[in-house]
């Protein structure tokens, strides 16, 4: 598992992804971990297959107890399906997560984490030295869907939007927009349902100073890329199993 | 990766149990209507079905035995499913943790790992413990839900001697005997069956440990 210090300033954000040992297979994801003194907030922690390497990963640069708090954008099973196993080895932490899946996300096992549902308006997070703000995303592309933004370091963890189809080799950063596009294009036009929900986001997410926006999938938009990146995805039409939409 | 095998091995062999023992259910009940309806024929034969009667109690009382027991087996045999369900993600766990701490072993912080690693052991050695005992019970209601059927047997070929002075009611008291006696060979076979599945389980279990 690749580890990349995204921000070190006062807290700091690890990306981790790009797993050598990953299966063909299954898609690449990247997972992301705050470090703001006693406290760590795991982000999209991942699928059953990346928890060994990524808390192997984690123990370079967090203890074990300092994780007090996971976060999951939505249920999916490359967001999630670790929740099991995390349960047995952080019994102590919090999982802040869309208050609509929480039926559907114990499904992958939790006896011993708490629960924390996130309202449809998103709300705050206290992690001691900073705040983190839960954005909501819903409907990109799930239901209920949130992002995170860190209003200190300029960061928007984006889920699943942004994300493009990666090689495990491919760099961490978009170095060139315009042929970054061919691997994000599909992606979102096919998983991303509502032209509505996309439009109210981007205005949503206009209005936030972003320095860096980390997806989930594929690589990290930087600067003037994040401006490229809304301006795109403004453009594009998404929903398009079913032909054109009617928005 | 033997183990998982082994492990699904373990739960689809513990489902075989219930399988097998929802039709006995069906069957006890079936009994138990008869002996019912067996009273009251014999209350109607009068002197006749007096040396009948006591049998009929009796074999109310082995329906209801069934009945009981077979309730009592597949809860036991759904509690093994759910320990083994445990056991497995503990053991899962356990083994990630170990592959974590091995891989890992100049991480700064890879000791604290340890409580959970510690709390994830105890918890897979208390499932197995729990699940040896509880296979155990099991082997044993197995046992007694045949002895009963035994005597059931036994008790119909009584009955058919009881009943050669029953006349004109002999014919009605026969057939209570048969449909018991064909219930306790079923049921036998059943019990049968699961113990077979039961000791698949148990060999599992001696291989996992
Ligand atoms: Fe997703
Ligand atoms: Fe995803």
């Amino acid at each position: 598992m690749k580890v990349t210090k995204i921000f070190d300033k006062g807290h700091q954000w690890f990306m981790f992804g790009r797993d050598p040992e990953k299966a063909d297979s299954i898609i690449d994801t990247n997972q992301y971990m705050i470090v703001a003194g006693e406290r760590a907030l795991l982000m999209d922690p991942g699928g059953i297959e990346v928890f060994a390497p990524m808390l192997g990963a984690i123990l370079h640069h967090a203890k074990a107890d300092q994780i007090t708090d996971l976060f999951a954008s939505h249920q999916d099973p490359d967001i999630i399906s670790s929740l099991g196993l995390w349960d047995q080895a952080l019994p102590e932490a919090r999982l802040h997560a869309p208050w609509i899946w929480e039926g559907f996300i114990r499904h992958f096992g939790m006896n011993n984490i708490e629960y924390v549902g996130i309202p449809d308006e998103g709300n705050t997070l206290n992690l001691g030295l900073i705040n983190l703000e839960f954005i909501p995303a819903h409907y990109l592309h799930a239901s209920g869907n949130y992002h995170v933004y860190d209003p200190v370091a300029k960061i928007l963890m984006s889920g699943d939007v942004g994300a493009a189809l990666e090689s495990p080799e491919g760099p961490i950063y978009v170095d060139d927009f315009d042929e970054h596009v061919t691997r994000m294009k599909m992606f979102h036009q096919r998983w991303m349902p509502s032209n509505r929900a996309k439009n109210d986001w981007i205005s949503r997410v206009r209005k936030l100073d972003i320095e860096q926006m980390a997806p989930q999938h594929g690589r990290i938009f930087k600067g003037d890329d994040v401006k490229r990146f809304l301006d795109w995805f403004e453009e594009l039409e998404v929903g398009t199993a079913i032909g054109n939409d009617d928005d | 990766m033997a183990n998982m095998a082994q492990n699904e091995d373990k739960l689809v062999a513990l489902a075989s149990i219930a399988a097998e023992l929802h039709s006995v259910m069906n069957v006890a009940y079936g009994v138990s209507l008869a002996a019912k309806n067996a009273k009251v024929i014999s209350a109607q034969a009068g002197d006749k079905g007096l040396g009948f009667q006591p049998i009929t109690d009796f074999i109310d009382e082995i329906s209801q035995l069934a009945i009981e027991g077979v309730s009592t087996i597949n809860e036991n045999a759904l509690r093994l499913s759910k320990i083994a369900v445990h056991e497995q993600r503990s053991y899962d766990a356990y083994k990630r943790f170990t592959s974590v701490i091995k891989k890992n072993e100049d991480a700064a912080y890879i000791k604290s790992l340890n409580p959970s690693m510690d709390r994830v052991e105890t918890h897979m050695i208390k499932s197995f413990k729990e699940f040896r005992n509880s296979m155990k019970d099991l082997f044993v209601q197995l046992e007694e839900m045949d002895k009963h059927m035994l005597s059931a047997r036994a008790i119909a070929s009584v009955s058919r001697v009881v009943t050669s002075n029953a006349q004109e009611f002999r014919a009605k008291l026969d057939v209570v005997a048969d449909n018991l006696d064909n219930a306790a060979v079923f049921i036998k076979d059943k019990v049968s069956d699961s113990y077979e599945h039961l000791d698949r389980v148990k060999t599992l279990t001696r291989e996992h440990a």
